[in-house]
């Protein structure tokens, strides 16, 4: 990040109730569910990881996101994945440049202090939230997939929000960052790492908040298009499906029904358009051979109740 | 709710306890994070207290239920009576979390007996069919399946460790020891792969005709999860998971456990529906992925075997392996002739005994050295 951008992000907003961090939340085209703003709410009230569990697709990752602007805070985020570990997560030497520097010094002139300093010091994710002045929201997007020894390790530095690097000693965090962890359950956490955060379990939106959602991200959607769409959406995730469409997947479609020029759905346009909502075959061809036209009638009945 | 507000802070801890009662792991700080946690949003809306709550104190989904029960009960109560002894019991039941602690130990005292039994019976008892073995020999057998659990299937990390002979160069240590030389790179330490154990994903048959093999199957799952990460799951009409039951560490005290929650024990078996159930909940989040599945059964299918088919597909797609054990493939001259079990092998990779010691020791060899995708 840069100077610039960390003077002005250093002046986080102070959000000081629920309501208003909800209401900080839909100014930033968020819009959370109570239960949601009070979990992001408690993070940064009472300092403690928070984290989101819930089907792919109800909004996770966006929720970090939505609150480092509601903030106005910096987002970092460290993305997991199987092997992950210290050199990617927190920091690494600058090996190139070390080597370079010590062939271009004269033999013997250069010092271990010199060459492990914070010029050949690589920051990543982790190392940067806790050594950051600016305030700062951690986002450890889904640690799940991340091997137990490094949730371990993270555990350690959730715990004590420091960071020990053998050549340069402790690093504390000055000023603590909000942590957001984020998990699809691929794998059960272990409870040490569960006990030290709040919990929060996401489910899809409500009808109601899944057409609001649709209308503030798709400018110009039909106001019977974003009804049937949603409703429709969640006639998917009740029948019996591999991979139930998320919040994303709803958005998208509405979006290329508006660019069609549709004021609502039907039969045909479901049938054309089906592969922006189902993205394995299986549930396709399910759907196609079997219930779309119910769903499609059911859909539009919700719709117009 | 705010004249109600003092009632609730001073009673959040019998809150908490009721949650225990109720089968979640509440401890002390969870409170206290409560505590600071409803000060911090106020009490004005029951909205944020019911979340606040249920945040703090909470960290599993499977415990949501639990928790929605106990605060109903709960806001009932709160300024008024007591929680009524009738609802903590409704709670305990409710539990589909394990309460830990290891009860039972009446069956430890046998054990230095049998041990002096001799070797030949040990002999005798491997060779035996599960079904026909007496409460002793049964205890003799789990004792002895504490050690075949112990096997399990490996793979290769994308972790790396330094090891003299690897592939890739270890960069960190290559600075350090070229410090010492003035920059020359004079020996080239590497870094290789760690092995590490492959996920282990069990499903036991546990309905009537399976019934006089469950016990000793159980007692190998629950010898197998003390080893390292197992998710183990039981079925007969429907999928239970047992994973939190096995982690007691007495196996009988397991399975007291395991039978507590798994209700339709002899019953009758849907295993297609039971295997649906698990591609659709756990499937889903890639449980199957990658792991070796066990499955524990006799193939009797009571419900459609074309879903069995269909399902085991499905199973067989995400797993690395699958592995069917049928205990009565031990009868000599057994043919795969039920329906279930016909429309299941297709999508086996190795089919194998379980009714006796033996079988299971040979299974946990063919889980040490399990490849993808073996001839059935």
């Amino acid at each position: 990040m840069h100077a610039t951008a960390c003077r002005i992000y250093a002046l986080a907003v102070d959000l000081r109730s629920v309501d208003e961090l909800e209401n900080a939340l839909r100014e930033v085209d968020y819009l959370p569910d109570r239960g949601l703003a009070t979990a992001l709410f408690l993070a940064t009230a009472l300092e403690k990881p928070v984290l989101l569990e819930g089907e792919a697709g109800v909004g996770k990752t966006e929720a970090a996101k939505a609150l480092s602007r509601a903030r106005g805070a910096r987002l970092i985020r460290l993305q997991c994945y199987e092997g992950l570990d210290v050199a990617h997560a927190v920091y690494e030497w600058n090996y190139t440049r070390q080597l370079l520097h010590i062939r271009a010094a004269q033999e013997g002139t250069v010092s271990e202090q010199e060459l492990f300093g914070q010029d050949f010091l690589i920051r990543r994710p982790l190392l940067e939230a806790i050594d950051a002045d600016d305030p700062v929201v951690l986002l450890v997007d889904e640690i799940d997939r991340a091997d137990e020894e490094f949730e371990a390790f993270l555990l350690e530095v959730l715990s004590d929000f420091q960071i020990t690097i053998p050549e340069l000693g402790t690093i504390r965090a000055r000023r603590r960052p909000v942590v957001v962890l984020t998990s699809n359950r691929t794998r059960e956490l272990h409870d040490a790492l569960k006990r030290r955060c709040l919990f929060h379990w996401i489910d899809h939106p409500s009808l109601e908040r899944e057409v609001e959602i649709v209308k503030l991200k798709v400018p110009g959607v039909a106001e019977r298009l974003a009804l049937e769409a949603a409703a429709f959406v969640r006639e998917l995730r009740a029948s019996d499906l591999e991979k139930p469409p998320g919040v994303a997947e709803t958005i998208d479609w509405a979006q290329a029904l508006t660019v069609l020029g549709r004021q609502g759905i039907d039969d045909e346009v479901v049938e054309t358009t089906l592969g922006s909502l189902l993205k394995v075959r299986e549930d396709v061809v399910a759907l196609r051979e079997g219930r779309l036209a119910a769903l499609v009638a059911d859909a539009v009945a919700v719709a117009s109740s | 709710m705010t004249q109600t507000g003092d009632a609730l802070l001073a009673d959040l801890v019998g809150f908490g306890r009721l949650l225990r009662a109720g089968g979640a792991e509440v401890g002390p700080g969870r409170v206290a994070d409560a505590v600071r946690g409803l000060e911090a949003v106020g009490l004005r809306d029951d909205r944020d207290v019911y979340f606040t709550l249920r945040q703090t104190l909470v960290s599993h989904r499977e415990e949501l239920e639990l928790f929605d029960r106990a605060f109903a009960s709960w806001m009932r109560g709160v300024g008024a009576a007591r929680l009524e002894e009738q609802d903590v019991k409704v709670l305990a039941s409710a539990s589909t979390r394990r309460s830990g602690g290891d009860e039972g130990r009446e069956g430890e005292e046998r054990q230095g007996e049998t041990s002096t039994r001799g070797a030949s019976i040990v002999e005798v008892l491997r060779q035996k069919d599960f079904a026909l073995l007496d409460e002793g020999e049964l205890e003799e057998v789990a004792r002895l399946l504490s050690e075949v659990g112990r096997v399990r299937p490996r793979r290769t990390s994308r972790r790396l460790r330094p090891s003299a002979r690897g592939q890739r160069l270890d960069v960190r240590r290559l600075v350090r020891r070229s410090l010492r030389s003035g920059g020359e790179l004079v020996e080239l330490p590497t870094r290789t792969r760690k092995v590490v154990p492959r996920k282990l994903v069990v499903l036991c048959d546990v309905s009537g005709s399976m019934a006089p093999y469950a016990r000793a199957l159980l007692l190998f799952l629950h010898a197998t999860a003390q080893a390292g990460r197992v998710e183990a799951f039981a079925f007969g009409t429907r999928l239970h998971r047992l994973t939190s039951d096995l982690a007691a560490r007495n196996p009988d005290a397991a399975l007291a456990q395991v039978s507590q929650h798994v209700v339709d024990w002899g019953s009758g078996t849907r295993i297609g529906a039971s295997l649906k159930q698990f591609n659709d909940e756990y499937g889903r989040q890639a449980l199957s992925r990658g792991a070796v599945v066990v499955i524990a059964s006799d193939g009797w299918e009571r419900g459609d075997p074309e879903l069995l088919g269909r399902e085991m597909a499905r199973l067989s797609r995400a797993a690395y392996s699958v592995v069917w054990i049928n205990p009565l493939k031990g009868t000599p001259g057994y043919e795969p002739l039920a329906q279930g079990m016909r429309a299941a092998l297709p999508f086996v990779d190795r089919f194998l005994p379980g009714h006796n010691l033996d079988s299971l020791e040979g299974l946990a060899g063919v889980l040490a050295g399990i490849e993808r995708r073996h001839a059935a």
